[in-house]
């Protein structure tokens, strides 16, 4: 994808969240688009032709992440309210609610075989759960954190999670160990490269971070946008040549993956934008 | 009849069955007699070739087909079950036709497939062998009519060698020894070839060639059958050369002188070996000596000489003899080239004339001056180092940095020698900054340094040489010449900016780990560079004084950092100013800022958290340049990658379907915190710890406290260190709002010894509580009993020392005795302010608790203060509660004394004054 096919208008608005939409993402194939807000609900949409299909209410507080299986069967979200909610989406009935964190749920993400949901909370805690059995118990819980637990990616063996103490951590499972890279500054937001070979975070210092994850090494630094106080999602684009990520203006900047350069940047909300991009051309 | 049934070969355990045994005869009849093809079909039964009878399907067979016959049980075949579990995984069992074949089918089949046979077996060991073995079975199994064990000859198969078989047809037997009649004729030829033999001292000549397969021949004519035995016995394999090897095929002399090294089997093998030689099958008779006469059997077959091996096998012997005996050939060559008398090759002549002579040289003359004494090079290097010529002059490169990086390779460089200039210019070939090493950027420079640290090493690693060495320098540098006598250097700036150069130039980080890492000259920039406070010079040169002193260690003077007229804030101020300044100059320095004004140090002090010093916009511009630099700084250490170990719980491996790492492992020990965590858990620490100095606060001690307040605060300072080894509380909350009953009196008892403002916050919650009717009534029971606030002061010693038990006794006349100061005193404040009543008011209150848990009190306050409003709120009408209760409870104590009581009613005035007073105040 060169920087001239980099989107520039935008496809559709999808409207109706009474509120502040808090989180959008989109399914594994890019078809729907799930987004959940301060208005409690967790919305399903079709992006494409700007369709709302269904409203999960359930949240007791406002949605700060929601996650749908590779099947899209299932949904998982987190919010104020604590709780980590397992949808059925079909009959948008809630299957579970694991409670546990202390306080505020920040992400929320399945496992590569939707059996396990893994938490991140404001409690400074990873809370991995269980969807297969019954229990609404943690399997586990990772508390190493010293501080706010902001974002988590899964991969096939590893939890990887971003924490405003200023590190990414990874937990192998294999292997049995934890790396933590610290990058010195509360990181805001973690994304894998569909390679999965190298993690970018976004930092509180207006900074995207491409860490190298094997080694541990910085590879680039993203800067020209500003992101000082709140949670701005960051992405790679999925040929893994551009960098997305989110300014608290409301404007979506792009950089070239290699050179940091800013190649597109765009005003796309009005005021300050929590948003979640997957792109999927 | 019984004699067919006795050849019958039976497998397995025959079944007595009546019926069976009855067809099989009929069978066995019938086909004789051609009358099966008569039988009705039905009736017909087809059996194999063993009689038995086959199955002929499930339904067919009647009782006992598919079960005596081909499948195992008399249900036919057995279904397979499969059983697979996470354990004990089933293996794919691998089916092939040979599970579903009766086992004469096998054989059918088999006749198809390849395999090994008895025929070709190539060294016919095995199939002799198995055939014996056979035929002794066979033996055992049947008595023959041939008594004793069968002749093996007739067992054997024919895989003997084509010579062995020969030998049988000519009449010779196994086991028995070769007798040749022929031989006979020989004999006196043989006679005559002995005598000469043993004079020619060829004793033992050949007792290799004995040929391995042909057997002695006795020299008697007497026709006897002799056992012959084995060769392999007579001449046991005493090298370690391949089977039927020999190294001296081609050159049988050397065998002589192999022989006397070879221990044993001398005495018998010689007269064995004579004989041999006539021997009919002796044909590897080559050592034949020259001038014997060779027999027609004993002709060197032209096919068997091997030209070509003869000369690997002269060198396979030659070797063998030195490593065998090396010290004892050299020496037997020495003679046998010497002295030609005996020694001699046979077959050799030794020459008359010899070409090889060898040459002798004399010793090498030793030169008449010669001391044998080493003479180590270190003084030479030394001497030649400083003798070189020095490289010109050069001046630095611009790059900060990489001059850095020169001074400290050529330091090193300097101290370990020119291998480690070589080690790292090899590493950092790919480098661009270490070029210099490579004549780059910076080469002169780096050569001068080079040289520079070269002579500063010699000398201070060499200080004895220094006296004979320094008059041979004649170009003597001013740095030179100050190590020598002794001077230093100026410019111990460099110490302080040791710290900063590993942050900032990482690279620099490994030449800071030699512990004896002397600063290179050129970090030495004179002082007078920095001159911050250019306007001020006495400032200045106070300045100058402490850089001096800071970089001289020790103790400092006392009017360090500031006059003595000077007051000590501002000599403070100016220390810290000194300090920032310092410290940007370092800075300066390495973040390429050669010059600094004092205002901008003043900012640059103010970057550094310094609150006092004014900062205009100058100086934000320089926090910036001073963040920045730390900027850099961070980003050299970060990102700072870390490992733990970490143990995934059993369930989630279980579902990201991978194997648990710590299988069967016991748990890993709780990982330490870290000392960060720690200071996260402060303020909580804290708050705990003033939690668990009130809960251990015995009764006792607040009693004490109550009694004597001046005292309570240093009380409060021991418990401090007491409750340092406290255990923390389960829960700070509870601990905080259940237990309200005692918190309350102390929230207010607290502000005895507070700063006014909270006094009066305080006040102002009391207040609002006042205003309920109910408390007021009891405040005013209360009133009578209590104690005022400045009793504590003059209470007798004696109460401290009151053991709990009777403080509730001690009470009583404490608190009548005490009674009428009381009343004097509030009358007197009722003419006070308002707002100070109030707080007195609170004071007794509070001093009219028992006083249990007060410092608590204190504590929860100032921990709560910091909450928030709902906190707060919640805490206070929990109070409120509690209060009303306590005073009923309060009430109801006092009831049953008498003296007491009495006042109460004298207090009544007092407590209407207050009433008018709230109302008036409404």
């Amino acid at each position: 994808m060169s920087a001239e096919d980099l989107p520039k208008n935008e496809a559709n608005v999808l409207k109706g969240h009474e509120g502040a939409v808090l989180t959008a993402r989109f399914n594994r194939d890019g078809n729907y688009c799930l987004s959940g807000g301060k208005d409690r609900t967790i919305r399903l949409w079709n992006p494409h032709r700007g369709i709302h299909i269904k409203t999960y209410k359930s949240h007791g507080r406002e949605v700060r992440d929601v996650h749908v299986t590779p099947d899209n069967s299932k949904i998982c979200s987190c919010g104020g309210d604590r709780q980590v909610f397992y949808w059925d989406v079909s009959t948008g009935r809630v299957i579970r609610k694991f409670r546990g964190h202390d306080s505020e749920v920040n992400a929320v993400k399945f496992n590569e075989y939707a059996s396990v949901v893994v938490s991140a909370g404001y409690d400074r805690s990873l809370r991995a759960w269980d969807c297969r059995s019954h229990s609404t118990e943690p399997i586990q819980i990772i508390d190493t954190f010293l501080d706010s637990v902001m974002s988590v990616c899964l991969t096939k063996t590893e939890i990887i999670a971003g924490s405003v103490d200023g590190t990414v951590r990874t937990f192998d499972i294999r292997i049995g160990r934890e790396l933590s890279d610290d990058l010195g500054q509360p990181v805001n937001c973690i994304s894998l490269s569909n390679d999965g070979n190298c993690v970018l975070a976004s930092c509180l210092d207006s900074t995207l971070r491409l860490l190298d994850r094997t080694t541990g090494e910085l590879l680039q630094e993203y800067k020209g946008h500003t992101c000082k106080s709140f949670k701005m999602d960051c992405c790679l684009t999925n040929s893994d040549a551009h960098v997305v990520g989110g300014s608290e203006d409301g404007r979506l900047f792009f950089w070239d993956l290699v050179d940091a350069s800013v190649v597109s940047s765009f005003r796309a909300h009005s005021s300050v934008a929590s948003f979640s991009l997957f792109l999927y051309t | 009849m019984e004699s067919d049934e006795d050849d019958f070969v039976f497998f397995g355990t025959p079944i007595e069955r009546e019926e069976d045994t009855i067809s099989r005869k009929k069978k066995s009849i019938s086909e004789a007699s051609g009358q099966l093809r008569t039988l009705a079909p039905w009736k017909q039964e087809v059996r194999d070739e063993e009689g038995r009878r086959r199955f002929h399907g499930a339904f067919s067979g009647g009782f006992s087909a598919g079960y005596f016959n081909t499948v195992g049980s008399k249900e036919g075949w057995t279904p397979q079950t499969f059983t697979s579990s996470r354990k004990k995984r089933a293996e794919i069992k691998q089916q092939d036709l040979s599970n579903f074949l009766d086992d004469d089918e096998k054989a059918e089949l088999e006749g198809n497939s390849l395999g090994t046979s008895m025929q070709f077996d190539t060294f016919g060991f095995t199939a002799a062998e198995i055939a014996r073995k056979q035929s002794e079975k066979e033996q055992n199994e049947r008595p023959s009519a041939i008594p004793g064990p069968a002749p093996d000859e007739l067992v054997l198969p024919a895989t003997d060698p084509i010579g062995v078989r020969l030998m049988l047809k000519m009449g010779w037997r196994r086991g028995q020894s070769v007798k040749s009649s022929k031989s006979t004729h020989y004999d006196a030829r043989r006679e005559a070839r002995k005598a000469f033999l043993a004079l020619a001292g060829l004793k033992d000549a050949e007792v290799e060639d004995a040929s391995e397969t042909a057997a002695e021949l006795p020299i008697d004519d007497v026709i006897q059958l002799q056992k012959s035995t084995p060769v392999y016995v007579l001449n046991p394999k005493k090298d370690m050369y391949g089977l039927g090897y020999d190294p001296f095929k081609g050159a049988p002399e050397f065998r002589e002188n192999k022989r006397p090294h070879l221990p044993g089997n001398k005495e018998s093998g010689t007269k064995r070996l004579l004989l041999k030689k006539e021997g009919l099958f002796s044909f590897k008779s080559r050592n034949v000596a020259p001038g014997f006469g060779i027999g027609a059997l004993e002709e060197l077959d032209a096919e068997d000489e091997d030209v070509y091996a003869s000369g690997y096998d002269f060198e396979a012997f030659v070797e063998e003899e030195e490593s065998e005996e090396p010290t004892r050939l050299t020496i037997e060559d020495k003679k046998k080239s010497s002295s030609k008398e005996h020694g001699i090759l046979p077959g050799f002549k030794a020459a008359s004339n010899s070409d090889y002579q060898s040459e002798r040289f004399d010793p090498p003359v030793v030169p008449k001056d010669f001391v044998p004494h080493h003479k180590f090079p270190a003084t030479l290097e030394v001497n030649q180092k400083l003798t070189e010529v020095p490289p010109s002059e050069v001046p630095p490169p611009m790059d900060n940095n990489l001059k850095v990086l020169i001074e400290g390779v050529a330091t090193l460089v300097a101290r370990c020698g020119t291998l480690f200039e070589e080690l790292s210019r090899e590493k950092n070939q790919s480098n661009p900054l270490f070029d210099f090493l490579n004549g780059g950027n910076g080469h002169d420079y780096y050569k001068r340094k080079l040289w520079e640290a070269r002579q500063k090493h010699c000398y201070t690693s060499k200080p004895l040489l220094n006296e004979k060495i320094a008059p041979n320098t004649q170009t003597m540098t001013a740095e030179t010449r100050g190590n020598i006598l002794g001077e230093k250097p100026l410019n111990r700036t460099a110490k302080d900016l040791k710290p900063v150069v590993p942050a900032t130039n990482d690279f620099n980080l490994q030449f800071h780990l030699s512990d004896t890492f002397t600063e290179p000259a050129s970090f030495v920039e004179p002082t007078e560079i920095a001159k911050p406070f250019q306007h001020d010079a006495a400032k200045q040169e106070r300045f100058e004084q402490y850089l001096k002193e800071k970089y001289h260690g020790g103790l400092r003077t006392i009017d360090a950092g500031g006059s003595s007229k000077m007051s000590e804030a501002a000599r403070a101020r100016e220390r810290l100013e000194f300090e920032a300044a310092a410290g940007a100059i370092t800075q300066g320095k390495w973040g390429k800022e050669s010059q600094l004004s004092g205002q901008q140090i003043l900012g640059a002090s103010a970057g550094l958290g310094l609150q006092f010093t004014s900062g205009g916009s100058e100086a934000c511009i320089i926090i910036n340049t001073v963040s920045q630099a730390e900027e850099t700084i961070k980003k050299s250490i970060f990102p700072k990658r870390e490992e733990f170990q970490w143990r995934p719980a059993l369930l989630l491996c279980k579902r990201f379907d991978l194997i648990d790492p710590y299988m069967g492992k016991p748990p890993p020990p709780p990982r330490l915190r870290s000392k960060l965590d720690s200071l996260i858990f402060m303020p909580d620490y804290i708050k705990s710890s003033t939690e668990e100095r009130s809960a251990i606060s015995s009764p006792q001690l607040d009693e004490k406290r109550r009694t004597n307040v001046m005292d309570a605060e240093d009380k409060v300072e021991v418990e401090n260190v007491e409750a340092e080894n406290v255990e923390r509380p389960v829960d700070l909350y509870k601990a905080i709002f259940s237990d309200d009953s005692d918190d309350e009196e102390e929230t207010i008892n607290f502000n005895q010894h507070d700063d006014p403002t909270k006094k009066i916050e305080a006040a102002n919650t009391t207040l609002s509580r006042l205003m309920a009717d109910d408390f007021l009534e009891s405040l005013g029971k209360e009133l009578g009993l209590e104690v005022p606030p400045d009793q504590p002061y003059q209470l007798p010693q004696a109460t401290q020392k009151a053991t709990v038990q009777d403080i509730s006794q001690k009470y009583e006349p404490i608190d009548s005795a005490s009674h009428k100061t009381t009343d004097t005193q509030i009358t007197k404040e009722l003419n006070h302010e308002i707002m100070k009543k109030e707080i007195k008011i609170k004071q007794y209150d509070s001093s009219s608790d028992d006083g249990k848990g007060r410092k608590r009190s204190k504590r929860v306050y100032d921990s709560t203060d910091d909450l928030s409003d709902g906190y707060r709120d919640r805490h206070s009408s929990s109070r409120h509660k509690e209060r009303k209760k306590e005073h009923r409870k309060h009430s109801k104590h006092r009831h049953h004394e008498s003296p007491s009581r009495s006042r109460h009613s004298g207090h009544k005035g007092y407590r209407d004054s207050k009433k008018d007073k709230k109302t008036r105040r409404d």
